[in-house]
């Protein structure tokens, strides 16, 4: 019940902020559209209708067609699902492995725990995009593919966040005194640290979405991204900028789509983080 | 409301009916309810208090270097002519650092970690005396840290903040000052952050600052024994406002103010044999809560009626001495 | 203090090594699981199958795992990078083709973004709470968070194709230097917008924070100047945990420089791997992957000796944190 209530005046506080209140609008708007898409999409977004392509915005299609004929507006609501399917499923990855090696290095010896930190220099040595290039190239683009990749360059960033928490947290004293009192392992980890730990992740999670999204769409702008039918954001920008000299609309569409989201999940992230600890985030 | 009995030639700076105010999330804090203090020229002047007394803010007052979230100052604070509450922010700026200085509480952070001290000394200097050569400056640089008990001042010179101990940070702090050559030194419990020893060095310096400086200085503390030792004249504090003033002499042997009389039995007798430590009951009032007392009331062994319904006026009390007690004249 | 610089030198140099060759590693495995035939991969489907077999022997693909990997990172510290299977041509020369006009780009945008964003960071911090402030809070904050190729794609179509004022896509065909200028502004812009808005909220919260430092008291109470405080003194502290996050957010730059390239098709190191994955033509893809990482790499490095060079306390005291104040 604590942890509601928490959670409500967080929320409270978030939407006093004027970006803040932006920013939720804009998450619950995305979220909407990614969870309700088939009620709120006008038509089945792979129809084809050749006969109207390059539609300008009409009654019948809220937002005109692309080369194909597809209903934009249907293709970009679906785009918002296929957006946040792979952000929370890259992040809940990310954040659980990157937890757990976080919490793990905490407690190891250090020469494995300086292991652990170089394997995640190394991981962030690789700029995210190119890291999925190089595994794109080999592997072929899919939806897994992204989220995987997306995934594991996400957990040096939570693994390193982890691991100082659990630090900072292991020389407590009553951590100290549940040791000496011969507490298993597992139910310091799991009863006590897990919890205090979890706050300032979830934070930097939900601050992460907008750099998934951006990930993905750009490895879909290429092509290397989710394979169609699947079409996310990426892919619409793709598909209008081959055929701008046709039409500007699909570009400024789903590019529009693509920049409101992302600026929506930031400003909300940044709002959360300043209404629970202004520094989270900015340790290295 | 009768005045502090300092002729007024003789004081530096006249404070007046000083108010603090600041805006917290539980409501407006009073910080100094009302300051009345007469700082002597060329006397040192002890402000005593606890945490919480109003003794720092009335240090940041002096400076006019106060946190944003000051709603209200009011009162007046003369120096000379000027009226130095009423003067706009650049004025007052003119003042810090040419007829002010100011030493603050905690050596180890007060220095900027990534500059040497010459530069932190030298750009005091140019302030003070703009247009002096570099040469000169770090001349005179080098002779301020020898005066503060500074050896190897060359090197000292050249090292950063982190190379230095507390100890010696708070000798630099000292020399910046006394390169000012201000009116008014404000020291700020300069020697509580260090250890005792080290305290010990730092409170022997000022003690040689007498014949060496000759503007005023307010050296604030919480440590009674050391204001006995090193000051002319004595100011208590309690819960923003103050309670006795006076030479410090006099107001030590015969304290007129039950909260005085109640802090000089605080101190540890080393002559006492057993028996349990004196402490003051209670606790310092919260400064949000309105002023319509006696501030020391709560806690006071002597309080009456008349000390829970009215605000005590300081008054004069004898030679130079003031005291804001209702019932003072009936107390032994 | 010579001995503790070099000691702090050695121990970064060692584990930017020790990185390099992780990277090294990761790539190599990459390359060893492709799924199905390598030849595929390697040679695109038109080779004959005589050829396939003798290249796997030239190739030493046959040979046992560790055996393949002691050549590969051999190479590599010779500087071969294989060899471009299409054009015979190697890889490390074609990177060398094309790096240059990333490297433009990218240093490019980073020096505009600098000169841009710390006085616009500045300027919030001494502004702070006004309506300028505020605005150029929320600009920067839609800057940083519209993924760049859409910044890219936008700038394109308001200047390139609407109002028309500068040339669309490609490089200089005429080579002057004013066609090539011209053409590198909306690529530059782009690149940089995001970056601009980063760095002047870096900028901003540095200030602020430190502002509120004792030592910036001290100042103060000595009655410096505002100018004095802010430039010299403030400014300088302000720098370290700027650097601290601009190194943290070095990847993003080179990233977002990759898709830039692509929609201004402009040659580049992104174009050639882009070019590189379509062709399946995995030898130069992890040349160039190679080469952008060690790059990335050095200029952490870069960053991270930079703060000794600022903050005396690293270099008295090796191993101590970047901490402001």
């Amino acid at each position: 019940m604590n942890l509601l209530a928490n959670v409500f005046t967080t929320l409270r506080k978030v939407c006093g902020t004027l970006t803040g209140a932006v920013g939720l609008v804009i998450v619950l708007l995305v979220l909407g559209c990614a969870i309700f898409a088939p009620w709120v999409a006008t038509h089945n977004p792979d129809a084809l209708d050749v006969m109207s392509r390059f539609s300008r915005p009409t009654a019948a299609h809220w937002l005109g067609t692309d080369h194909l004929g597809r209903d934009l507006f249907s293709r970009m609501v679906h785009g918002a699902s296929i957006a946040m399917q792979i952000a929370i499923a890259s992040i809940a990855i990310a954040l659980t492995l990157g937890t757990s090696l976080g919490i793990l290095a905490a407690y190891l010896p250090a020469r494995s725990e300086r292991f652990v930190l170089i394997v995640f220099d190394v991981i962030s040595s690789f700029p995210s995009l190119v890291l999925a290039l190089a595994v794109v190239a080999v592997f072929g683009p899919s939806s897994t593919i992204v989220v995987f990749i997306v995934a594991v360059t996400l957990v040096p960033h939570f693994g390193r966040v982890a691991r100082s928490q659990t630090l900072t947290l292991k020389s407590a004293p009553f951590l100290e005194s549940e040791r000496i009192l011969g507490a298993s392992w597992g139910r310091i980890v799991f009863h006590h640290v897990l919890p205090n730990i979890l706050g300032p992740l979830v934070i930097l999670a939900s601050m992460d979405i907008p750099v998934v999204i951006t990930i993905e769409a750009g490895l879909s702008f290429l092509g290397l991204g989710v394979r169609p039918p699947l079409a996310s954001w990426g892919t619409l920008i793709q598909d209008g900028y081959t055929y701008i000299s046709d039409t500007w609309v699909p570009v400024v569409v789903s590019s529009v789509a693509l920049a409101v989201a992302t600026l929506g999940f930031t400003l909300f992230g940044e709002a959360l983080r300043d209404a629970v600890d202004p520094r989270i985030g900015r340790e290295h | 409301m009768s005045q502090a009995n300092l002729a007024t030639t003789t004081a530096l700076v006249r404070i007046r009916g000083l108010k603090l105010e600041a805006s917290t999330q539980r409501g407006t804090a009073h910080i100094l309810r009302g300051v009345d203090l007469d700082i002597g020229r060329g006397r040192i002047l002890g402000v005593v208090g606890e945490s919480g007394s109003g003794k720092s803010s009335l240090a940041s007052c002096l400076l006019r270097l106060l946190p944003s979230n000051i709603t209200h100052l009011g009162g007046q604070r003369r120096v000379r002519r000027h009226d130095l509450l009423k003067l706009d922010d650049t004025t007052i700026a003119g003042w810090r650092g040419k007829r002010i200085a100011m030493i603050f509480q905690d050596p180890m952070t007060a220095l900027n970690p990534l500059f040497t001290v010459a530069t932190h000394l030298v750009d005091v200097l140019h302030r003070r005396h703009p247009g002096i050569s570099r040469q000169d400056a770090l001349g005179r640089a080098r002779a301020a840290l020898v005066s503060v008990g500074i050896a190897d001042a060359d090197l000292r010179l050249a090292a950063y903040p982190h190379q230095l101990s507390g100890g010696m940070r708070q000798r630099v702090m000292i020399a910046m000052a006394l390169l000012v050559e201000p009116d008014l030194l404000v020291a700020d419990e300069p020697t509580t952050a260090l250890d005792a020893t080290v305290e010990a060095q730092i409170v022997d310096l000022f003690e040689g600052l007498r014949s060496k400086f000759s503007g005023s200085i307010v050296f604030i503390s919480h440590h009674l024994g050391l204001v006995a030792q090193l000051c002319d004249d004595l100011c208590v504090m309690y819960g923003g406002t103050v309670v006795e003033t006076g030479p410090v002499a006099e107001v030590l042997s015969k304290p007129q103010h039950p909260y005085t009389q109640a802090l000089l039995a605080c101190e540890i007798d080393s002559d006492a044999q057993g028996g349990r430590l004196v402490s003051i009951p209670g606790e310092v009032q919260d400064p949000v809560a309105p002023h319509m007392a006696c501030v020391f009331a709560p806690r006071c062994a002597q309080a009456d009626a008349r000390c829970r319904a009215t605000v005590p006026a300081l008054q004069a009390c004898g030679a130079q001495r003031t005291v804001a007690c209702v019932r003072y004249g009936e107390l032994g | 203090m010579q001995a503790d610089t070099l000691r702090y030198l050695t121990s970064r140099l060692v584990t930017t090594a020790l990185i390099v060759f992780g990277a090294m590693l990761l790539l190599f495995t990459l390359s060893s699981i492709v799924p199905g035939d390598p030849t595929a991969v390697l040679l695109g489907p038109q080779a004959s199958p005589e050829f396939s077999k003798r290249f796997i022997s030239e190739m030493g693909l046959d040979q046992p795992i560790h055996i393949r990997m002691w050549r590969f990172f051999s190479n590599v510290l010779r500087g071969d990078l294989g060899t471009d299977v299409v054009s015979g041509r190697s890889v490390l020369g074609m990177i060398l083709n094309v790096i240059p006009y990333t490297l433009v780009l990218t240093f490019s945008a980073i020096t505009l973004a600098v000169v841009t964003g710390i006085p616009l960071g500045i300027f919030a911090a001494t502004h702070r709470g006004t309506v300028a402030d505020n605005i150029l809070a929320f600009v920067s904050v839609a800057f940083i968070a519209v993924p760049g190729f859409v910044v890219a794609i936008f700038l394109l179509l308001i200047f390139a194709i609407w109002l028309n004022w500068l040339p669309v896509l490609g490089t200089s065909q005429s080579g002057t230097l004013l066609d090539e200028f011209r053409r590198m502004i909306l690529p530059t812009l782009a690149l940089a917008l995001g970056w601009i808005g980063f760095i002047a909220r870096l900028v901003r919260t540095s200030m602020l924070e430190v502002m509120g430092e004792n030592y910036i008291r001290t100042s103060r109470a000595y009655g410096l100047s505002e100018r004095l405080i802010t430039y010299k003194y403030a400014l300088k502290n302000a720098c370290i945990p700027t650097i601290t996050i601009l190194g943290l957010g070095i990847g993003r730059l080179l990233g977002g420089a990759v898709l830039i390239e692509i929609v201004f098709a402009r040659p580049g190191l992104g174009r050639l791997i882009y070019g590189a994955i379509s062709e399946r033509n995995y030898p130069v893809v992890q040349g160039a992957v190679l080469v952008v990482v060690v790059v990335f790499v050095l200029v952490n490095l870069i960053v991270d000796l930079s703060y000794s060079a600022i903050d005396p306390r690293i270099r008295h005291n090796t191993g101590s944190a970047g901490a402001v104040g």
